[in-house]
Order: C-alpha cells, then structure tokens, then sequence
C-alpha cells in the first residue's frame, strides 16, 4: 500500500496493519512528517512540527512491537496535539506572542496517557490567539486553512487539528472545546469531533482556560475512531479536581449494540432558527435518514434557550480574570480580536455573574429533562458552512453576524450550550453545500452515556453523503 | 441606553481595571452591547428561587448524575 493510501485509512483499520506488522511505525511516522510538511504552506495547520521527537517515539514503538509489546490501538498511530496542550520540553504557544518561548516541564494529562498508549506525536497544532474565538485566524502564526476550500476557515480554535485531520496528515488530533472549539473544525473540515462528559478527561496542561467548561477532546475521521481516543484519554485523575470517578464502558462494543430502540429528540426552538438554508436541508435529510434506520422522533422544546446569551456573561468574567496577569505584563504582544474581546469582560458585575450561573442550571435542568423522554438531541453542529477567511461578518436574514473579536458568538450558538451543561456532545459529517462545503450533524446525550452517542453518531455517520470523500488538495 | 466612554473609564479608574482609550473602548463596545441586551432579557426572569449551576459529579463507582 502506498503512503497516501494509509495516510487514509482510519486507525481502526491501521491499528490491526501496525499489530501485525504489516506496516512499521517507523514508515508510517516518516509517511505523516513528510504529508505535514508538504501541506503546511497551503494549510498553516501546525505550530511546531516535531520531526526528531516523532521519529524517537516511532522508532521506540516498533522496538515495543518486536518485544512482543503491542500497546493498543494508538500504537505507532501520527497524532497532532493542539499548542494549548503542554508538551514537556516542546514550545506550547497557546497560539500567541505573549508565550511564544513558553516551553511545559511536564507533559500534559492526555499527552502522558497517548504517548503510554505508543501515540506519535508528529506537531503542535495551529489555533485561534489562546483558543478565543472560532476562525482559527490567528495574527502571530497565520492563518489556518480549510482543506476543502483553502479560501474558507477551518473553524476554531482548534482549527490546526480539524485541517490535519480531514487532509489526511494526522489520524487524530486533540483539541479543546469551551465553546465548541473542536466540533466546529469538526463540522466545517467533515471530521468527527467530539465533546465527552465534563469531567470524563482530565484538564491538566491545558493552559490559559476558564475551567467552567473546557474540554480537551479528540477529532477523527470516524466515529469508531474517536471512541478509540476517548478509551485512552479518558479516566479520573486524582491531580484534576473537575474530572469525576465514573467507570468507562468498553466503547467499541457499545457501537456494536446498534441503534433499535433509540429515541431523538428535534428541538424545535433555538438550535434549528437563524440556519444557512443548505445546513437546514443537510440537516434534515440526515435525520430522515436515521428514521428510515428504524430510529423514533419526537420534536421537543427548550423554552430556556431564549436565556441563553447570559451564559457569555461568565464566561466574559472567567476570561478576564484568566488573562489579567497576562494583559498586565505583555499587553501589547496580543492581537486585538482576543484582546478587546477579553477586556470587556472586566464590566460585568458580580450580580450579573450570578444571574448567568443561574441561567446556566436552568438550561442544564430542561436538557436533562428532556433527555429523560429521548435519548438524544439531534441539531446543526453550526448554522452555516464555513466562512471565508476575509469574511468579518457573515449576514443571516438580514442582519450582520461578526465572524470574530468582541461581539462575535453566532458561528458557535449550537455548540456553546453544552459546553455550560457539561452534557456529551459530537459532530459527524452529513453532506455538503453547493459550494463543496462539509455540514456538520450534532448529537447531544446524557451525561457519562458516550457509548450511546457512539452508537447513534456511528449509524449517522453510515448512510452519510460524506462517508469516503476527500478534499482534493492536489 | 448605551453606556457612555466617560462611565466605562470611571468604571475602571474606580476598580482598578485595564485602561482603555475612546478608540479602544469603540473596539470593545461590541461585547459591551451583546452583554447588555442579554441583561435585558433577564429583567423579566425571576432567579430568586434557582439554585446555582454546578459541575456535574456522581458518586465514586456509583450512577451518573447530574
């Protein structure tokens, strides 16, 4: 098999090549070094590409294999890791000036628990200034590029994996998600993002964060895949006090359990309104698609939602307080969209901060409601298909929407909820625009129950209009 | 109403916060105003009674909850 070839396989198909020895970490590191620097002057996808450092560890993971040592499915497996998640002795920029030399003594959780998993590390990823914002624009280290259109954005922030992932050069990348910073590179690079539990993977090493909502989880290009990540990263780490002692199911054979007798539920308010008609249809089909599948429907209501812009108000005061000692020594290292967007959270009020974390019980409440009578939301991970990188404003019936800086949040109006919740969440791909665009279907479960969301996003992701396309890059 | 520049820069030279000039206060506004409309959608909701949000836990080894 040639190189492009199992560049695109997914790893649940490399891994049994990689066990059998059929293909050797080794090549296959070289193979995925050799695909990232091809692609870095159209995509921009990385930060710092770690050539010797890949090399070391696939050379250390083939030794492994011939003791007879195979590590899972990971082993000897390219992945990319967001530069907001600290690699020891590896610059970790967070995508900024201000910690352009910062260099982690440790490895973050989730590092440590890949590499022991025989993961290869091949780069930091690419991302939006501190992972604020949904363009993956970034002023100090360019621009991140969609595969599918390099004019358009990859999403934010973790747009550097979402790229990496849907160009065939990583097989996973993890990136964070506070406001839907995975499952929007998801959606708009046809990737599957995911989202777990609050609490299901440890935080540590994630670097300049609010820690009411951030998640560190994984894009891949399947479903099976990502359950494969979360097997690995997930778990309680006595070092994070956010993460929560809940044993993990076996998620693989949860995927095998299929999908009779699952219920979804259709909001019928908020997640549905101020949509691209493209995603709607998208959308729409996919649902009629999982039907066909034999899968129950029901509309249901989130009255709630109409509150739901509050929410920003704690997350404008968390980045505030988050970034103080920062904007007081380095201030003028900052681009202006994160900074002027970070400094008016220094206005909200204590009682406002309040009212928002309020906002957000009541919001968490009615999900759980609803989700007592269905086993699943079903949404558009984004309302549109992806802008274009020199868009400032996207209009929706009528109005001007900021893509980004103060003011912007539209892009991740149906991502941004759950990230208050805590609720499970993941995107798969479900079609494209006229434009060639990919689309991007949420589903949104109970708290600890992935396995579920597995199963249902796994049989969404089965009749998909995007299953086996690739972007053309040439 | 919108909050004047001259309030904003009281607001901060009171509280010790960022300083910012008239022209930074316009890049800032934007927020400003998304922050304010959203207050006004609550004047209506009566939070008196609503516990606070808090993260999601489950015993060691036991169910999930929320």
């Amino acid at each position: 098999m040639r190189d492009s070839e199992l560049l695109k396989l997914t790893i649940s198909e490399i891994a049994p090549l990689i066990q059998s020895r059929a293909v050797s970490p080794v090549e296959l590191a070289e193979a995925a070094l050799a695909e990232a620097e091809k692609r870095q002057p159209a995509l921009n996808s990385f930060i710092t590409i770690m050539r010797d450092e890949a090399v070391a560890q696939a050379v250390a993971a083939e030794a492994a294999l011939a003791r007879g040592e195979y590590l899972g499915p990971l082993h000897g497996v390219p992945i990319g890791i967001k530069d907001n998640i600290a690699t020891a002795s590896i610059a970790t920029t967070v995508g900024t000036k201000v910690l352009k030399d910062h260099v982690p003594d440790e490895d973050a959780e989730v590092v440590r628990r890949c590499k022991a998993a025989g993961a290869i590390i091949i780069g930091k990823e690419n991302l939006e200034e501190f992972a604020a914002g949904a363009t993956s624009n970034n002023p100090h280290y360019g621009a991140v590029h969609n595969p599918w259109n390099l004019d358009h954005i990859p999403g934010g922030s973790s747009g550097g994996g979402g790229a990496n992932v849907a160009a065939g050069v990583t097989f996973a990348s993890l990136g964070t998600d506070l406001g839907g910073s995975v499952r929007l590179p998801g959606a708009f690079c046809g990737v599957v993002g995911l989202k777990q539990t609050f609490g299901r993977v440890s935080q540590r090493g994630l670097l300049v964060t609010s820690f009411n909502g951030d998640h560190i989880g994984p894009m891949t290009r399947s479903v099976r895949d990502s359950a494969l990540v979360l097997q690995v990263i997930a778990g309680y780490d006595p070092l994070d006090p956010s993460t929560v002692p809940v044993p993990l199911e076996d998620y693989t054979l949860a995927i095998e359990r299929g999908i009779q007798g699952l219920t979804m539920g259709i909001p019928g308010n908020h997640y549905f309104d101020l949509l691209d008609p493209e995603v709607e249809s998208a959308v729409r089909r996919a649902i009629a698609a999982l039907e066909e599948l034999g899968v129950a429907s029901r509309e249901v209501n989130l009255p709630s939602m109409e509150y739901v812009g509050a929410l920003r108000f704690s997350a404008m005061a968390d980045s505030v307080v988050t970034h103080e000692p920062y904007i007081a020594s380095r201030r003028e290292d900052y681009g202006p969209d994160t900074l002027y967007r970070t400094l008016a959270g220094q206005f909200v009020l204590g009682r406002d901060y309040a009212k928002a974390m309020k906002v957000q019980r009541i919001i968490k409440e009615e999900h759980a409601r609803v989700l007592q009578d269905v086993d699943f939301l079903v949404t558009p991970t984004t309302p549109m298909p992806a802008p274009r990188i020199d868009a400032e404003t996207i209009t929706v019936e009528g109005r001007a929407q900021k893509t980004r800086g103060p003011g912007s949040g539209h892009i991740s109006r149906n991502t941004s909820p759950m990230n208050a919740t805590g609720f499970s969440a993941i995107t798969v791909p479900c079609g494209f625009s006229e434009a060639g665009l990919p689309i991007g279907l949420q589903f949104i479960g109970r708290p600890w129950e992935e396995g579920n969301m597995f199963r249902i996003a796994h049989a969404a992701e089965g009749v998909s209009p995007s299953r086996g396309v690739w972007p053309d890059l040439g | 109403m919108p909050i004047s520049n001259e309030t904003l820069k009281r607001i901060i030279a009171e509280y010790g916060g960022f300083e910012l000039s008239d022209a930074e206060l316009e890049l800032v506004r934007p927020e400003i105003d998304n922050y304010l409309t959203e207050l006004q959608k609550l004047r209506d909701l009566d939070l008196s009674d609503v516990m606070s949000s808090r993260l999601l836990r489950a015993a060691e080894g036991d169910e999930a909850n929320a």
